[in-house]
């Protein structure tokens, strides 16, 4: 199978599940039930920045879907291939936002989900400034804990933000490593569709920080490109729904790491393929020119940024 | 960003049609009168069916008169005058490539040529098998010269360049009887067989020539670029211009038109120097611009970015600017017309070669051994016809449009180099670009070549399919008069990524590249014979399942055919969009448009609706993609 086809057949699968999810959940609460996620000004962060439009209830929220259909052609050309990835994030967005109807809390401790606009604010200015020269979404199970752990390991120690989504969630949790916004590891949801909220960060960035306007797609898309400087590390085994997130990631100018070797086409800068876990870490700052300058401090601690907002606790 | 714009065909034409003007003051001819006066064409040799190789003829073919005197039909007449067609242009490019081989046998330390590229000539030397260490670079650049021209006649064996091709397909195409053995005894063969009472079995006659092809593509050719390279620089990318508006009306204007560099590479030599340029300034210019015309343009466009003024229905309107001091020529695709034409203005009309004279030109011989002089004289004649130029004749159309160009194989390999990543991939190969076909980002690569051709809008064709092909994903490589209707129109401008699809965009984004790569001049498209060899080789795969496929919208020379049917020789399916003088015979039209696919994997597919033809295109290489499952 094409790599297109993978993609389609993905976003395929995702939109069949999110179309089913709202008609459930209007069948449940009624079409005027209110939708949004909890301590933001932008509702469905991303299908507002990718289209200007706010969806406030379910009724919205189902129409919001035909215009995601849209999106999803199917020409063997990368520009369906990208928007349908898009349209496989924006399914995401909505299958995550019907998790939060009624004030519910889906997620816990030590896993985030939706992520406030006040925690954006405050990761932005290191962000613009380089502070933090990364953003990692480390996606999947890890082929071991300990190599998990590793990666992770190695790029809070670059100052980078890490997101996890997937089996990595457990494996830190397993190993005992102390995760949070303070510390820029943060594990969002063991879903995949919890990659949204990454993908929400960097869509709210560009509309805060980039003064993007709402539904300019391709002003959006540059700026993702061009000053977000995230990338995805991917485990094996990728399924298609994976791969069609993946494709959202690339068309914002992402570059995505694998060590899934079966089914998968290479794409330069965009989807390469590196079987060494260990390299992980040197492939994806090369592939998304990230450049940090480390002076090596011989200490018998960690040291680096991300640990300025640790909290010492008794004991 | 700045918004992306294109100069339209419109424009081209409203500018010619300005020039056309001042032509009618002067009572200049053009060619847009001349075709008027020529057509219609005479039908019988349209359709190929008209034979003059004998004093028994001409004989043509009716239905009533099915056979020609001696008994030969109208398969065996469209056959041999389609053979006679393609060793034309087989010899034209091969003698260039001669010319080259003979001026790198002039090259010495303190000559007036040098050898510019050491590193290419020790890796071709290496190929050829000559021993390179402790030997003088000189020494070996006359070895390897000496070498290239017994290439032209050896008695046995086959071209050198042949063992490039992946493996099996040399083999292969020596089976068929395609390999080309000698250049020269490839021409010379395809003469006899085209004589009076020798070949008329169609299905012989195409495949010589498509030999006498390969010995161009694979000869020839490809000994005129590799030696050109040796000799005046491998291409790297660089910035130029494109279209009339490169002249410059404070300037004394040189023209450089034709096609071998060694004459060129001289003229833009002196026209640079401290001693001409001062020169200029006592004549009353502020400088000298030398801009050039068809292939000997791409030329130094590739290796110097000098601007290119023009591609072949543009020539004379150069001279009609009335600001050209000098139109300098060598060989090939030059019109007698500028002869009669320069004589309406100031302009000097200088002829170069002993190959290409005309009337009412001035003829300075240029060779190896006196280029120097011969240059400098030239363009000292031309800042001295400064002061001749008629002021209120000059009008210099104020259009041009940014390009990058240069892209050799060697430039396109480094390029992609730049898109690896250290810890996974290796350099040095064209996997990158494999893989942006493999996933899909890109779809496939069309090789846009050839000439311009009154009979299709002069380029329509070459701008039209092009922007198709680019928003379809599908990435140009250009060379000859095709790739400067590419860079006057600005696709190969790095801005042009905006009419893109999505795939390429990002690419060419990735990459920093137009969408439209420049490979150079007519013999360059050796430069495209040796890409596809490299891809194949890199992807394990024949050439001819490659989603390749080339195509020569505007075509008009014997050159033409010659390349048309290397390329097919090579197993790339070739598009045209003007008939080859075949349409008479029912076998000739079979066998090439699908009877040479069982020797090489290719043939030829004519359509002269220029809109079809790009869809023709696009579908071939969605076949050859469905075919390798990508």
């Amino acid at each position: 199978m094409t790599l297109f086809e993978r993609v389609f057949n993905g976003n395929d699968a995702v939109y069949g599940l999110t179309e089913q999810a709202i008609d459930a959940a209007i069948a449940q609460h009624g079409e005027e039930k209110a939708v949004s996620f909890p301590n933001t000004a932008y509702c469905l962060p991303c299908y507002y920045a990718v289209t200007g439009v706010k969806v406030t209830n379910l009724k919205e929220l189902k129409e919001a879907l035909g215009v995601v259909k849209t999106l999803m052609t199917r020409e063997p050309r990368l520009n369906d291939a990208f928007m349908s990835g898009v349209a496989t994030a924006l399914c995401a967005e909505f299958i995550e936002a019907l998790k939060y109807i009624d004030g519910a809390a889906p997620y816990e401790e030590p896993l985030y989900g939706h992520l406030a606009d006040a925690v954006i604010r405050e990761l932005g200015v290191p962000l613009v400034t380089g502070d933090i020269p990364g953003v990692a979404v480390i996606l999947g199970s890890a082929p071991t804990v300990e190599e998990g752990v590793a990666l992770v390991k190695s790029y809070q120690a670059q100052g980078i933000l890490v997101t996890l989504v997937g089996g990595i969630c457990d494996q830190v949790a397993e190993a005992g490593m102390a995760t949070g916004a303070n510390v820029r590891v943060i594990p969002l949801g063991k879903d995949v569709t919890a990659v949204i909220h990454v993908v929400s960060v960097a869509l709210r960035a560009a509309l805060i920080f980039g003064n993007v306007t709402p539904g300019d797609a391709k002003t959006l898309m540059e700026y993702t490109m061009q000053r977000v400087p995230a990338f995805v590390n991917a485990f094996a085994p990728l399924d298609d729904v994976i791969v069609a997130c993946g494709a959202g990631a690339i068309a914002l100018g992402f570059p995505v790491i694998t060590n899934e070797t079966e089914n998968i086409a290479r794409v330069p800068k965009s989807l390469i393929v590196q079987e060494d876990v260990s390299k992980f870490n040197a492939t994806s700052l090369e592939a998304r020119d990230i450049k940090i300058k480390i002076t090596n401090i011989d200490i018998p601690v960690a040291f680096a940024s991300a640990f300025e907002g640790e909290i010492i606790r008794r004991g | 960003m700045s918004e992306f714009k294109m100069t339209t065909i419109e424009e081209m034409e409203a500018a010619t049609n300005r020039l056309l003007e001042t032509g009618a003051k002067v009572g200049a001819d053009a060619w847009q009168f001349r075709v008027k006066n020529q057509t219609p064409h005479c039908k019988f040799g349209e359709q190929g069916v008209c034979c003059r190789i004998c004093a028994m003829g001409p004989c043509r073919i009716t239905p009533k008169a099915p056979r020609g005197i001696c008994g030969c039909d109208a398969h065996g007449i469209v056959g041999r005058n389609f053979l006679k067609f393609t060793a034309a242009g087989a010899a034209t490019h091969s003698d260039h490539g001669r010319e080259i081989c003979h001026t790198l046998y002039c090259t010495a330390e303190d000559g007036n040529y040098k050898v510019k590229d050491p590193d290419k000539l020790l890796r071709l030397a290496k190929e050829w098998g000559v021993e390179t260490e402790g030997k003088d670079i000189y020494d070996l650049a006359h070895e390897m010269a000496e070498i290239g021209l017994m290439e032209y006649g050896k008695p046995f064996g086959y071209q050198k360049f042949l063992d490039r091709m992946p493996e099996g397909q040399k083999e292969k195409l020596i089976e068929n009887e395609i390999a080309p053995r000698a250049i020269d005894r490839e021409v010379s063969t395809s003469l006899h067989m085209a004589h009076m009472g020798c070949s008329s079995l169609p299905e012989a006659l195409v495949k010589q020539s498509l030999r006498a092809g390969m010995a161009d593509g694979w000869g020839g050719s490809m000994m005129g670029t590799e030696f050109s390279d040796v000799l005046f620089g491998t291409p790297k990318p660089i910035d130029t211009e494109a279209n009339l508006g490169v002249m410059v009306a404070e300037n004394v204007n040189i023209v450089v038109h034709g096609h071998d560099p060694s004459l060129s590479e001289m003229i833009c030599e002196y026209a640079d120097s401290p001693e001409m340029i001062a020169y200029a300034k006592e004549m009353g210019a502020k400088g000298i611009t030398v801009s050039g015309v068809c292939c000997t343009s791409n030329e130094v466009a590739m290796r110097r970015g000098v601007p290119m003024a023009g591609n072949f229905l543009q020539q004379e309107n150069v001279v009609l600017t009335g600001a050209c001091e000098a139109i300098v020529v060598d060989v090939q695709c030059i019109f007698p017309a500028l002869g009669p034409l320069s004589k309406c203005f100031h302009t000097k009309f200088v002829t170069t070669s002993p190959i290409a004279q005309m009337p009412d030109s001035e003829f300075i011989r240029f060779n190896a051994e006196t280029a120097g002089e011969n240059a400098k004289a030239i363009v000292k004649m031309a800042i001295e016809n400064f002061k001749n130029r008629k002021p209120e004749l000059v009008h210099i159309p104020d259009m041009k449009a940014k390009a990058t160009v240069g892209y050799s194989v060697e430039a396109i390999v480094k390029t992609l180099d730049g898109v690896t990543n250290s810890q996974v991939d290796e350099t040095g190969t064209t996997k990158p670009l494999l893989e942006c076909i493999t996933s899909g980002v890109i779809r496939g690569a069309v090789a846009m070549v050839g000439c311009n051709n009154p009979k299709i809008r002069p380029d329509y064709a070459h701008i039209e399919l092009m922007k198709k092909l680019i928003a379809n994903d599908i990435i140009v490589i250009a060379s000859g008069c095709s790739a400067q209707a590419a860079a006057k129109a600005g696709l190969m401008d790095k801005s042009a990524k905006e009419i893109c699809g999505a795939g390429l965009k990002r690419v060419c984004e990735l990459a920093d590249i137009p969408p439209v790569l420049h490979m150079g001049s007519c013999v360059d498209i050796s430069r495209m014979m040796i890409l596809a060899a490299e891809l194949a080789k890199d992807s394990g795969l024949q050439i001819n399942q490659l989603p390749v496929v080339g195509c020569a919208p505007e075509w008009m020379s014997e050159k033409a055919v010659s390349i048309g049917n290397y390329v097919v020789g090579t197993g790339i399916d070739t598009f045209l969009g003007v008939d080859p003088y075949v349409s008479g015979s029912s076998e000739m039209c079979e066998l090439l448009t699908e009877g040479t696919r069982k020797w090489t994997g290719a043939a030829y597919t004519v359509e002269t609706d220029i809109e079809k033809l790009t869809d023709l295109m696009i579908e071939r290489i969605e076949e050859k993609r469905t075919a390798l499952g990508i």
